[in-house]
């Protein structure tokens, strides 16, 4: 272990922590904000601090510190208090395991060292996350058992019920995917979509596997328990279901959880069927070679995006009055991109100027590569949403219908055929 | 350091495995049953067997604990409704001396062991390697398996169905 090995897991770790439990306060913010626009209204914008109010960001830090500082209260028919307290514990913690077997970039290549850039260097994948999504249940389940109550424990056989059918399907999907791929390790799945297809389609999971990608969405639907397989709870059903007795960071830890799960669940997604880290046309051996062709792109790019967001900000965040707080707040914010603009060109310029050497056009690579999955898992984030607020809640028994009489044969009948191609196009 | 981690995961299993007999919770043994397996496959992840470290988390734990514990919820038995278990000490010796035989057998079978160990390969315990021995030499044992597997899943369909009205 020398210093450059020490700090890149460190810097792993952190990302992990990013795109899971950071990604939270923003999935939030995208969830209430993406609410509001489909039902035609706003959505929180108001909380802010000091005038900062980056179009309501800033209301989910206002939550968190709400569910930080409230009352912890737990009902007097709790008989199981340990149980209680643990199966917030378990549905977060797993939710955050899951996550940590995603790749972020390519295999970083420092002097003689080689990394996986993910949050646990091992290679397990598929069924690493296979394992941990199917424990989550039990923090659902566990829940609503010890909080003695009907509702609590109606929405954790629900929930059971529901993991249980649609884990089935799930891993039947996945199959025809490990088929296909031929791996079980995340990092080469997202090597082998960096090839083309025909020459000319980016070899991605959605091309070669449609309709294991749709069964594999809709079941990760399900498994995040978002909806419309939210039956666990819900409302005007049940009350809260499994979390009806929860309140404080309890709840909240319940409530992060969900998103980190949908986070993982999506990250899942983008690496399977999506290209994971890679642009498309642009795989790792083409971004290196084309490094400063790239650089200079980008240092053309920046500054033309930035403008138009500039003026974007300054049209919508605007009011007549001078000195409106909403004013200071756009040249607060237009200055900063600013500034930001500024310092990434001058550092790409020196990067152009002096030349990367091979450390530096790798470590380039996969800061590049970072940033297309963190694009690429924001928008996979948003598909779950736009759907949460799109679709109505399935009914339990048009839910198991789905999950077990058209979900499972498309499955089954999808590794038939992908096997068949496998054997005789003998790939 | 391996052998502490060892330790706690061999306490884990033993304490996890006693706790399923002894609870008088159906709940509670369910979920003592959990961290026996989620154990059990940590100490197979110690032994560098990755593959049957994942399996015993999924299938185990993930699938067949989760039926056991969502039926057990499902009864909902109250406290009051559960049985009495008055000679449950003296059933537990009983069911402790019956299992000596066993015990025996096995630790015949340690003793036996050769003291020093061969060297594992690169690829142990990794799933290529797996695969290819189960499908290329035991592939009618692995298949004969699956039938007898599937036979019992139809069977449970047939037994479970309701009686056409």
């Amino acid at each position: 272990m020398n210093m450059i090995s020490i700090s890149i897991v460190i810097i792993n770790v952190i990302l992990a922590l990013l795109f899971s439990l950071g990604a939270a306060p923003i999935l939030v913010w995208i969830e209430r904000r993406v609410a509001g626009f489909i039902q035609d209204r706003l959505g929180p914008n108001r909380c802010h601090i000091g005038g900062i109010r980056l179009g309501g960001l800033i209301q989910s830090f206002a939550d968190m510190l709400k569910l930080v500082f409230k009352e912890d209260f737990q009902s007097s028919s709790i008989k199981q208090g340990f149980l209680f307290s643990l199966a917030p514990v378990l549905v977060f913690g797993s939710a955050f395991l899951t996550f940590m077997v995603m790749p972020f970039a390519d295999d970083l290549k420092i002097g003689e060292q080689v990394f996986m850039m993910q949050g646990l260097p091992i290679d397990l994948g598929i069924l690493w996350f296979l394992a941990f999504a199917g424990l989550s249940v039990y923090g659902i389940m566990l829940g609503g058992w010890a909080s003695n109550n009907k509702y609590s424990l109606l929405g954790a056989i629900r929930a059971g019920a529901q993991v249980i059918s649609y884990e089935a399907a799930m891993g039947l999907s996945l199959v025809s995917i490990l088929i296909t791929y031929g791996s079980i390790h995340l990092g080469d799945m997202v090597a082998y979509q960096g090839t083309l297809l025909f020459g000319f389609i980016p070899a991605w999971g959605i091309f070669l596997q449609p309709l294991a990608a749709i069964i594999f969405i809709v079941t990760a639907f399900a498994e995040a328990n978002r909806t419309p397989f939210d039956i666990a709870e819900g409302e005007s059903e049940i009350v809260g279901g499994f979390h009806t007795e929860y309140s404080a960071m309890r709840f909240g830890l319940f409530f992060v959880g969900e998103y980190v799960a949908m986070s993982a669940s999506s990250a899942l997604i983008v690496t399977l069927f999506f290209g994971g880290y890679h642009l498309p046309y642009l795989n790792t051996g083409v971004l290196k070679s084309n490094m400063p062709l790239v650089l200079s792109f980008i240092v053309i790019a920046l500054p033309l995006v930035s403008y138009l967001f500039a003026k974007w900000i300054g049209k919508n965040n605007h009011w007549k009055e001078e000195g409106n707080i909403r004013n200071r707040e756009s040249k607060i914010l237009i200055q900063g991109i600013l500034v930001i603009n500024v310092g990434i060109i001058f550092l790409l310029g020196i990067f152009l100027r002096e030349g990367l050497g091979e450390d530096g056009v790798n470590i380039a690579t996969a800061v590049i590569q970072i940033a297309t999955f963190a694009i690429k898992l924001l928008l996979m984030n948003f598909v779950f949403v736009w759907v949460r607020w799109t679709l109505p809640r399935f009914r339990y028994d048009q839910l198991q219908d789905l999950g077990w009489k058209v979900l499972m044969p498309l499955a089954i009948a999808n590794i038939l055929v992908t096997a068949t191609i496998v054997v005789v196009m003998g790939v | 350091m391996l052998d502490v981690i060892f330790l706690l995961l061999s306490s884990f299993a033993i304490g996890g495995a006693l706790g399923m007999v002894l609870f008088h919770q159906p709940v509670h043994s369910a979920l003592s049953l959990i961290l026996c397996i989620i154990a059990l496959s940590g100490l197979f992840a110690l032994l560098s067997a990755s593959f049957l470290f994942m399996v015993q988390i999924i299938v185990y734990a993930g699938a067949i604990i989760t039926l056991l514990i969502f039926i057990i919820m499902f009864l909902n038995v109250k406290e009051a409704n559960l049985p009495k278990e008055p000679h449950k000490n003296i059933t537990l010796f009983l069911g402790a001396l019956g299992l000596i035989p066993l015990n025996i057998l096995i630790l015949r079978a340690f003793y036996k062991l050769p003291s020093s160990f061969l060297e594992k390969n690169d690829n142990f315990g990794d799933i290529k390697p797996l695969g290819m021995e189960l499908f290329e030499h035991w592939l009618l044992p692995f298949e004969l398996i699956s039938i007898l597997l599937l036979v019992a899943l139809i069977g449970a369909v047939v037994f479970g169905r309701k009686e056409e009205a």
